[in-house]
């Protein structure tokens, strides 16, 4: 009883620390960002640009024109049980990748792929003592390491949501015309679509942006041990960024749907 | 010009060394499971470390995209005023894609990284050269029990997390857009069919597969330390990724 009280106690425990530690982590980044004159040179964040979004843009380009395939080809396999009416499915297709599926989609492929690639290179670093050298020359790790990527995974984040979305309503459009004979006319409508969608994409791209090289820096930083700790780290920094990405998008949309009083 | 043509075929052919990489090394799983004989304690650790260490992450990722399922296709269900059909957008979704890929996605990063991560630490610490000089197979003895462990196990987790994102979905439902409880269950009931349940089962069988191999191929032949180590995990996670989408495209279309 005792032993179990203790696991309990000692999970809660190393939670709160966790969260206490991510926060600190934040909050050094935005006061980098603030700081302008800490902030390493522009070829920095150009470099981080390239390697988060030119380096992403076939792989997001890849998975979300497949699942946009699959998406309108299940939409239209099961309205053709019930109503048998494909009109309104590209425009309604078409407000939910802009309020939702593209932003998360490619925010959740980011997680993969940018949250795993920079808790690796932070982590490697942590565990060759690098990151106490450059705290050693007087240089915060947060500012040199985790700034740069910030300020590129918020700006690539938005540009990729919106290639991915352009390539997945595209994708759609020709499955629901070539499988289900959807005139092209019909699907390709911004009828649905408001000022608002848009809106919410932009802040859902922004804010997954600024969360993945949050939690994946701050799984880096905290590697120990050698190449087993740099495969705990990345593994953490994969889970925690996709969780973070579901968990805003429930936040996003519960709050976009309240403040629009449920007309979303 | 020309280095733009030639990086284009560097690509394509260590893309093309991966894939032949995982297809010999699934090629070699299948041969040691022709006489079915797997390390018993192995087997039973992975599926324990796989599937049930994985139920809270499994269980919260799902609740929340069964309520987002509800989110978005709630409002537009109340303003047509066919509340009835709330259940039928959300579990169709949740049922056949949402769950499915979402999971196996999860999956792919909580015990698909952390698998490459502990094979590709054994391969860099010679682990797997020791083994073999002690003239045990690597593949019988490491990769096996591990491909099946992850695969049994996305089918369990899957089973599971639908259930938790159709109650996730009736539980929003009920406190953000006033929907009954006893509304989403019949509309749950009538709508959806045993078989838009089972095309999503299959669809994880297929995903456990794809995680299984990409994240055991991607460990055994890492190469250079801790930052090799890193590499492997990121390498395997974007391969199980594009291989989840890929597969999840051609699924769909051949089983309907």
């Amino acid at each position: 009883m005792t032993r179990f009280a203790e696991t309990i106690g000692d999970a809660i425990v190393a939670a709160v620390r966790a969260v206490r530690d991510l926060w600190l982590v934040y909050v050094g980044t935005v006061a980098g960002l603030v700081r302008k004159s800490r902030v390493p040179h522009r070829g920095e964040v150009a470099r981080q640009l390239y390697a988060i979004g030119n380096r992403s843009l076939v792989f997001v380009i890849v998975t979300l024109g497949f699942i946009g395939m699959v998406m309108t080809y299940e939409a239209c396999l099961q309205l053709s049980r019930v109503v048998g009416d494909y009109t309104q499915v590209g425009p309604q297709y078409l407000r939910l990748v802009i309020s939702d599926f593209a932003p998360t989609l490619t925010a959740l492929m980011l997680a993969t792929r940018v949250g795993a690639g920079i808790a690796a290179e932070i982590g490697s670093m942590k565990v060759t003592e690098q990151i106490d050298a450059l705290r050693m020359s007087g240089v915060l790790p947060i500012d040199y390491l985790i700034v740069p990527r910030f300020v590129a995974s918020v700006i690539m984040t938005l540009v990729l949501s919106t290639v991915g979305g352009a390539v997945m309503y595209a994708a759609g459009g020709l499955t629901a015309q070539y499988s289900f004979g959807v005139n092209p006319n019909n699907f390709y409508g911004l009828q649905f679509v408001r000022p608002r969608h848009v809106v919410m994409m932009i802040v859902k791209a922004l804010s997954y942006g600024a969360a993945i090289p949050v939690v994946a820096g701050f799984c880096g930083l905290r590697a120990r041990g050698s190449s087993e700790g740099v495969g705990w780290a990345t593994t953490a920094a994969v889970i925690g960024s996709s969780f973070a990405v579901i968990v805003l998008d429930f936040v996003i949309s519960a709050a976009a749907l309240f403040v629009t009083g449920g007309d979303l | 010009m020309r280095q733009a043509v030639a990086n284009v075929g560097a690509g394509a052919l260590r893309v093309a060394e991966e894939v032949g990489g995982i297809v010999i090394l699934t090629g070699q799983t299948l041969r040691a499971l022709v006489p079915p004989r797997v390390d018993t304690r192995e087997l039973v650790k992975n599926l324990y470390k796989m599937g049930n260490r994985s139920v809270p992450i499994v269980v919260l990722t799902a609740f929340f995209a069964g309520g987002l399922m509800t989110l978005q296709t709630g409002p537009f269900v109340k303003k047509l005023g066919a509340t009835a059909l709330a259940g039928w957008g959300a579990g169709y979704a949740v049922l056949r894609e949402i769950g499915p890929i979402l999971i196996a996605l999860m999956f792919s990063g909580r015990v698909g990284a952390n698998n490459t991560a502990e094979l590709a630490t054994m391969t860099v610490t010679e682990q797997l050269d020791g083994l073999r000089a002690l003239a045990i197979d690597p593949v019988r003895f490491l990769v096996v029990p591990r491909v099946l462990a992850m695969m049994v196990m996305l089918v369990a987790l899957t089973v599971i997390g639908d259930l938790v994102a159709l109650t996730g979905a009736s539980v929003v439902g009920h406190a953000m857009l006033d929907i009954e409880w006893s509304t989403m269950f019949h509309s749950f009931a009538d709508n959806l069919r045993p078989y838009d349940f089972l095309h999503g089962v299959y669809k994880s069988i297929a995903f456990g597969a794809a995680i299984a191999m990409s994240s055991c191929y991607f460990g055994v032949t890492v190469r250079g330390g801790a930052v090799g180590v890193g590499r492997a995990v990121n390498a395997a996670v974007v391969a199980a990724a594009v291989s989840i989408m890929l597969l999840d495209f051609f699924l769909t279309y051949l089983t309907g």
